[in-house]
C-alpha cells in the first residue's frame, strides 16, 4: 500500500501554501483519483450493467475492489490552505475558520467585514 | 501668535506681484502691502494668455482698472470648458433605442458602491460614444453572505463573531446595437477594467426568419469538418478505429496493468 502510494506522488512537489505530510498526502490522493477516474468509471459501469455476463461483472467487482484506496474519491478531504487543518474549512476561501477570522480582521479577504444587524 | 498669519499674508502679497504668466495684469493701481486682504490668491488654472490680452485690449485706456475678483469672474463668464469635458460633470448622455431589442446584458459586481457606480457610469458614457442605446444601470439585489465564527477554541463556543460580504450588482442593457459595436464596447471595458469590479456579459444575436433553411444548407459542411472527430468518438486520442477491443482488453493493457501489479 505504501509503495503503491509513492506511484501517485509527483517527482517534484507541486504545492503552494502551507505544507505538511497530511496536506501532501491529500494532494497525492487527488492526483491518484484524477489519473484513475476513467478506469473506475468503466468498472463501475460493468458492475452495474445487468445485461453483461455475470462472470464479467464479478471480474470487474474484483478489479475495482483491488484498486488502491487512494483512487477512491471519498478519500479526499478539503484542508486549510494556510494551516493544513481539516476541520471547519470554508469552501469559498479554502481556509480554516480561525484563519478566516484572522485574515478577515486584517482585511485580507476582499469585501469581508464585521457584520452587525 | 497673532503676528504669524499677518506675516504669511504679507509674504503672499509680495509673491503675488510677479506671477509668471499674469504679468500683463499685474499693473495694479495700488499694489500696496497695507491692504493685502483684498487681493485674491492666484488662480489655480491659468487661463490662456490670448484671452487675457483680448480682454485687456477691449478696455479703453481711460477706464479705471477693475479689481482682481471682478476680472477673474469675468474670465469665468467668457470662457468655458470643452463640451466633452463639461459633459463629465453632468448626467451621462444616452442614445434613443429605436426598437428596444436587447442585444447585450452586462452585469457589474463589486464589494464597494463607489467602484461599481463609477464603472457603470463609465460604461454608459462609453456606450454613448459608440452609438449604442443603453438602459441602466439597473441595481440588482445585493448578495449578502454571512459567516459566524467562534472567537477562539471550541470550549468558548459562546463567544462568536459575525462576518459578512455584500456583493453589489448593476445591470447595463444594450438595446438594438450593432454586434460589432457591442463587441468593441465590451473590449474597451475590458481594457480599462476598474479595480475591484467584476464583469460578465450575455450577448444575443438575432437571425432572420430563414434560420432553418440556412442551418440545413450548412449541414454538409459541418459533417465534413466534424467527420474526423466523430470517427474518434469513444476512443482515445492516439488509437485508430480498426483497433477496437473489448473493455477488458482496454483495462488489461499496459496503462492500467502497471498499477495493478504492484
Amino acid at each position: 500500500m505504501s509503495k503503491m502510494a509513492s506511484l501517485f506522488r509527483p517527482a517534484k512537489l507541486d504545492l503552494g501554501g502551507f505544507k505538511n505530510i497530511r496536506v501532501i498526502r491529500d494532494h497525492n490522493k487527488r492526483i491518484a483519483i484524477e489519473q484513475t477516474e476513467p478506469e473506475r468509471q468503466a468498472l463501475r459501469y460493468i458492475i452495474r450493467n445487468t445485461s453483461l455476463p455475470a462472470r464479467a461483472r464479478a471480474q470487474a467487482q474484483l478489479q475495482l475492489s483491488q484498486m488502491h484506496p487512494y483512487t477512491r474519491p471519498t478519500q479526499v478531504k478539503n484542508r486549510c490552505v494556510d494551516s493544513g487543518t481539516a476541520r471547519s474549512v470554508f469552501r469559498t476561501f479554502r481556509i480554516n475558520r480561525f484563519q478566516f477570522r484572522m485574515q478577515a480582521l486584517a482585511g485580507e479577504l476582499p469585501g469581508v467585514k464585521k457584520a452587525s444587524w | 501668535m497673532f503676528a504669524l498669519p499677518v506675516r504669511s499674508v504679507a509674504r503672499a502679497a509680495t509673491r503675488l506681484k510677479v506671477p509668471g504668466s499674469l504679468r500683463p495684469l499685474s499693473s495694479h493701481p495700488q499694489p500696496s502691502p497695507s491692504q493685502p486682504q483684498q487681493q485674491t490668491p492666484p488662480p489655480v488654472d491659468v487661463p490662456p494668455r490670448s484671452a487675457i490680452q483680448s480682454a485687456e485690449t477691449e478696455q479703453p485706456a481711460e477706464q479705471p482698472v477693475k479689481e482682481w475678483a471682478d476680472r477673474l469672474g469675468a474670465l469665468g463668464e467668457n470662457t468655458r470648458l470643452p463640451r466633452s469635458v463639461q459633459a463629465i460633470y453632468m448626467r451621462p448622455l444616452r442614445r434613443r433605442a429605436e426598437h428596444g431589442l436587447p442585444v447585450c446584458d452586462l452585469q457589474l459586481r463589486s464589494y464597494s458602491v463607489r467602484n461599481v457606480e463609477f464603472y457603470a457610469d463609465f460604461a454608459i458614457r462609453a456606450a454613448y460614444y459608440l452609438n449604442l442605446p443603453v438602459s441602466g444601470p439597473i441595481p440588482l439585489p445585493r448578495i449578502v453572505e454571512r459567516w459566524t465564527v467562534p472567537r477562539s477554541n471550541f470550549v468558548h463556543k459562546k463567544s462568536q463573531e459575525n462576518f459578512e460580504r455584500i456583493t453589489l450588482r448593476r445591470l447595463i442593457q444594450i438595446k438594438d446595437g450593432d454586434l460589432q459595436a457591442v463587441e468593441a464596447w465590451l473590449a474597451f471595458l475590458r481594457k480599462y477594467a476598474f479595480y475591484g469590479v467584476g464583469m460578465k456579459a450575455n450577448v444575443w444575436q438575432h437571425e432572420s426568419l430563414e434560420v432553418g433553411k440556412a442551418m440545413d444548407a450548412s449541414v454538409a459542411d459541418i459533417g465534413k469538418s466534424l467527420g474526423a472527430d466523430l470517427a474518434q468518438f469513444g476512443l482515445r486520442k492516439g488509437s485508430s478505429a480498426d483497433r477496437v477491443n473489448t473493455i477488458f482488453d482496454n483495462l488489461d493493457n499496459e496503462r492500467f496493468k502497471e498499477r495493478r501489479d504492484i
